[in-house]
């Protein structure tokens, strides 16, 4: 149809065929250039698209047991196979899922009832009040081995830890526990506002292996009613909240409690309390619903304070309960109507519904973070929790987040600490501007050079040496960066760490030096300087840039005692603070501008000589100098592909990875100084993704920064293409 | 074509050639240039006469642009090239070491086989000369582009867009604003390279046309390679063949009366 419409003779059989073969081929390879990348774009995509998925909690099994007495706490297994209740009437029970009658029943004690009960997770166990007035802590283990290929769940109760309270059990309003290898910690208040610390540590005799126990007990009054209490893992804070809203937190100290500030929430009393993986942070349920978390902030003067870090939205009734996670910094809050899956650090609400079961008296995060177990009105029951990501959100990718034990919101990227309870800081604006560092200081470097070399080598040098540079130029940038990373990184860095005041010294003798030369050979006979071999004034030009170099080497010395008292990274950092690192943004400014220079070179080399030559001669004919044809012809009619060549270099420096990797010190820290390091985006991949779990959030943030790269330098050299287009369109008619 | 030179005043009143050029304004002397080994001009001389139309006319590839670009000196960019003789203007040398080659482009303008107006506006393609010798005053420039536009007869057509790009007006508007941009610095020769020969039959009246108007003021010299415009548009005319100069005289004798054969030829269309 098209041929047979299009005018003209008829093409012959086999050049028709020919077209055909040739435009097919045309058509597939750019539809197959077009199909890669999109393919790496739904790639990138698909692999950050979970992180939008949201959380959520369902119910597994629910089911009812025989036991009427109310229970106070529960606990169930890594896989969630058995559940733990410890009910009023002072009896443990274990439950398969979903049975009725418990596999494991025994009396705690001497089957006294028992007032009040919470569930620890870590060294898991029960905190328990007796009715007698005693505090217990009872450790409970399911210990997991495979019979038969199939997994055995075997719950192993141990002796419980008593300590005597001396209080008849209606006076005390709070009480908690910590227990570890050697100590059991207590503590309670009264009605009367006591507070009483006891401590039972065993001491195991060396040789003997005799076991001493010893007791400590210090007391306190406090000044508020306490409906909550906690000890951290430590067994040196306690934290308190009381009826009046009032937060209180004393350090175990030298035989006494030691009380710091108080801290007031609200006027509403504090109903749950719990601490986060880490104990560091505290999340506080409050009785009008509204749930806060805190932590202790170092202030100026260099006390430290708990603080008010977050909220989250208040439910309508009571915070009656709080778990929190084990894995991560996410926790759930119940109250009477609501309950809620929330996470600290990215201060996200994962989840909210109703209670999984009315009436809930007692709920426990599963070990692995992965369900919940729940318990109340003779019903338990487990859920499943699934919240993948929940650290993301872009205001914690890109936005200041208070991290624990940071003085302030900070944008920090630390994606993974000694243990499981660091708490991942996954801020993209440092590698951000790192990217945008590195990038900065190599097109200082590259785009002067690039493209003055590429101006002079297109308008003022003979053809022969045209044809020289412009190979070794392509050379240049066909060197792999990984070597020049090397090269920037074990010899440069080095290099210029002893040589510093040298480089500053070349900078300001070699443009004099340069520029002297430069009118020294005009000033000289033209009938001198016109019989010499062409590339005469380059070789004249090396000379004298080895002249400046040697010049540079005699007075770095007297240079460096003169003018930064004889040690120039001492003298920087007294003089303004900065520490000078060996590997740092100049060294990659160096490095990375040698590899983004013959791209810029040879794009605006290019432009330059694709200015018409008969513009230039006009410009000349009508009196202008060489100079001047250069400035106000060439370089404005080049304009756009200098541009392009700009923009192009951009993109390859942002995207720039072995350089980096190999030549900072990839520390991704927020500073602009140009004698610190950095980390970019790009060498945060590199570095990160072998230790990323797979399908992790980590994993996943690294690809969102990988996203992020892709888009940038689509972005990048798209401008630089249709900018490109445009001066195609433009100088078309010349 | 001889109507057309009979009524031509100017040449009735100097119809001695010797007269005309005892003070010639440019002058090549025993001129020949290498362009590295090969020898593209050979022992030219020849003399403009002042506030004169001259010609160059001879075959493709005789030396007529080279020569051109010798008298502003615009073969000095290009490499290899390789001169012995002399160029005269106003008497003095311009190969002098002491000459100043901006300096004398400036008063020697050109225009080019090709138009070539640079990728600015209209009155900038016009002021740029202006402004490279220093001229900075909006007044001044308003008044140059608008002289130099009526001189080269555009102004009527591109008063009311100035500030519009050069590149949007036609072949014959832009070859016309390159010879006012030629004008606009001054000069008191321009060199014509082919002016006409990628325009229409209309643009090329317009500019022959002008051409007449601007030797009252202008000396010219115009290479062609359309013998009816030489003889059309032209006072004197030089035959050049194979780098040489054949012949030069009155465009009237030179056409009508050759004394060499091979001008004969070639103007009878027996070769080129
Ligand atoms: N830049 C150059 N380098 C080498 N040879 C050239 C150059 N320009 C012109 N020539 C040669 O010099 C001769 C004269 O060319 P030219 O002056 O352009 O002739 P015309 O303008 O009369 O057609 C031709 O043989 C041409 O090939
Ligand atoms: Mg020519």
């Amino acid at each position: 149809m098209r041929t047979a419409a299009r005018p003209g003779p008829p093409i012959s059989g086999r050049r028709r065929w020919a077209e055909r073969v040739a435009s097919l081929c045309v058509r597939v390879g750019g539809f197959a250039v077009v199909t890669g990348i999109l393919g790496i774009l739904a790639f990138l995509i698909a692999e950050v698209f979970p992180v939008l998925l949201a959380s959520h909690v369902e119910t597994e099994k629910q089911w009812s047991t025989t036991v009427t007495a109310p229970v106070l706490a529960v606990l169930t297994d890594e896989h969630r196979t058995h559940t733990a209740t410890l009910a009023a009437d002072g009896y443990l029970r274990i439950y398969r899922k979903g049975a009725e009658a418990p596999v494991m029943e025994e009396p705690i004690g001497d089957g006294r009832r028992i007032v009040s009960a919470k569930s620890v997770l870590g060294d898991t166990g029960f905190a328990v009040l007796a009715a007698d007035g005693r505090i217990a802590w009872i450790p409970l283990e399911f210990s997991i081995s495979f019979v038969e290929q199939t997994r055995v769940v075997q719950p192993e109760v141990s002796a419980p830890v008593w300590i005597a309270t001396d209080q008849p059990a209606e006076d005390i309003e709070a009480f908690s526990v910590r227990h570890d290898a050697t100590s059991t910690a207590a503590i309670f208040s009264t009605k009367d506002h006591h507070l009483a610390w006891i401590r039972i540590s065993v001491e195991e005799n060396m040789f003997t292996g005799e076991q001493a126990e010893s007791v400590d007990r210090f007391d306190t009054q406090v000044s508020a009613a306490i409906t909550e209490i906690l000890i951290d893992r430590e067994q040196r804070n306690v934290f308190a909240g009381a009826t009046n809203g009032e937060l209180f937190w004393w350090e175990v100290e030298g035989g006494a409690l030691d009380q710091h500030a108080t801290y007031r929430a609200s006027e509403h009393a504090v109903t749950a309390m719990s601490m986060l993986i880490g104990d560091r942070s505290i999340v506080i349920g409050q009785a009008d619903g509204s749930i806060s978390v805190w932590f202790r902030v170092p202030q100026a003067d260099g006390q430290i304070e708990l603080q008010r870090i977050r909220d989250f939205p208040a439910h309508g009734s009571a915070i009656g309960l709080i778990t929190p996670s084990e894995r991560d910094r996410s926790f759930f809050a119940l109250s009477n109507e609501t309950m809620g899956l929330y996470y600290s650090t990215s201060s996200r609400t994962l989840w909210t519904g109703s209670p999984l079961l009315k009436g809930t008296t007692a709920l426990s995060y599963a070990p692995k973070g992965d369900g919940v177990v729940f318990a109340g009105g003779g019903a338990v029951g487990l859920a499943h929790v699934e919240n993948p990501h929940p650290e993301i959100t872009l205001a914690s990718l890109f936005g200041r987040v208070w991290y624990e034990d940071h003085a302030e919101p900070m944008w920090v990227w630390q994606s993974t600490g000694g243990t499981d309870e660091f708490e991942p800081k996954l801020g993209l604006t440092p590698l951000m501007l790192g990217t945008l560092k590195g990038t900065i200081y190599s097109l200082i470097i590259a785009i002067p050079l690039g493209i003055l070399g590429a101006l002079y080598t297109s308008q003022f040098v003979h053809p022969r040496m045209q044809s020289v540079i412009k190979p070794a130029v392509e050379i240049m940038a066909s060197l792999p960066s990984v070597v020049l990373g090397f090269l920037a990184g074990l010899w440069l860095a080095p290099l210029l760490e002893k040589n510093f005041p040298m480089l500053v010294l070349m900078f300001l003798i070699h443009p004099p030096l340069i520029l002297m030369s430069g009118w020294l050979w005009h000033a000289l006979p033209k009938r001198f300087t016109a019989r010499m071999v062409p590339g005469t004034e380059l070789l004249l030009y090396g000379m004298i840039m080895a002249v400046g170099f040697a010049l540079a080497f005699a007075l770095a010395e007297p240079f460096e005692a003169q003018m930064f008292a004889g040690d120039f990274s001492r003298w920087l950092y007294e003089s303004s603070g900065l520490r000078y690192d060996q590997r740092n943004a100049v060294v990659v400014g160096i490095a990375m501008g040698f590899a983004v220079i013959p791209i810029i070179f040879s794009i605006a080399e290019d432009a330059f000589s694709n200015v018409p030559k008969n513009l230039a001669a006009a410009s000349l004919a009508l009196g202008a100098s060489r100079w001047e044809t250069v400035v106000r012809v060439v370089l404005p009619t080049a304009s756009a592909g200098i541009f392009s060549a700009i923009m192009i270099g951009l993109g390859r420096a942002v995207g720039e990875t072995m350089i980096v990797l190999m030549a900072t010190g990839n520390t991704p820290i927020l500073d602009w100084s140009a004698f610190n390091g950095f980390r970019t985006l790009s060498a945060n991949i590199a570095v990160e993704i072998p230790e990323a779990p797979h399908a992790g959030t980590l994993y996943r943030v690294l690809f969102i920064s990988a996203l992020l790269l892709f888009l940038l330098t689509f972005l990048i050299n798209t401008v630089a293409e249709i900018v490109r287009q445009r001066l195609r369109q433009r100088f078309a008619r010349l | 074509m001889n109507s057309k030179l009979e009524r031509d005043p100017q040449l009735h009143n100097h119809r001695d050639l010797e007269t005309v050029l005892e003070k010639p304004i440019l002058a090549a002397e025993s001129l020949s240039l290498w362009y590295g080994a090969s020898q593209a001009l050979k022992e030219i001389s020849l003399s403009i006469p002042e506030r004169r139309i001259t010609a160059l006319i001879g075959p493709s590839g005789c030396g007529k642009s080279t020569l051109l670009r010798c008298f502003n000196r615009l073969n000095d960019l290009v490499d290899g090239v390789r001169i012995e003789g002399d160029i005269r203007f106003h008497g003095s040398s311009i190969f002098d070491p002491e000459v100043d080659v901006n300096g004398l482009r400036r008063q020697i303008g050109m225009v080019f086989q090709k138009s070539n107006p640079f990728p600015k506006s209209i009155f900038e393609n016009v002021a740029y000369g202006c402004r490279i010798h220093g001229m900075n005053r909006k007044r001044e420039l308003e008044e140059v582009v608008e002289r130099s536009l009526v001189r080269a007869g555009l102004w009527d057509e591109v008063k009311d867009r100035l500030h519009e790009s050069a590149l949007g007006m036609s072949g014959g508007q832009q070859q016309r604003l390159c010879i006012a941009r030629a004008i606009a610095v001054e000069p008191e020769v321009i060199l014509l390279d082919e002016p006409c020969s990628a325009l229409d039959p209309i643009a090329t009246a317009k500019i022959e046309e002008l051409m007449q108007e601007l030797k009252e003021r202008y000396t010219l010299l115009i290479v062609t390679h359309n013998m009816q415009q030489a003889a059309r548009a032209s006072d004197y005319t030089a035959f050049m063949y194979l780098g040489e100069r054949v012949e030069f005289g009155e465009t009237g004798q030179l056409f009508v009366n050759p004394s060499e054969k091979q001008t004969e030829d070639y103007i009878s269309g027996r070769f080129g």
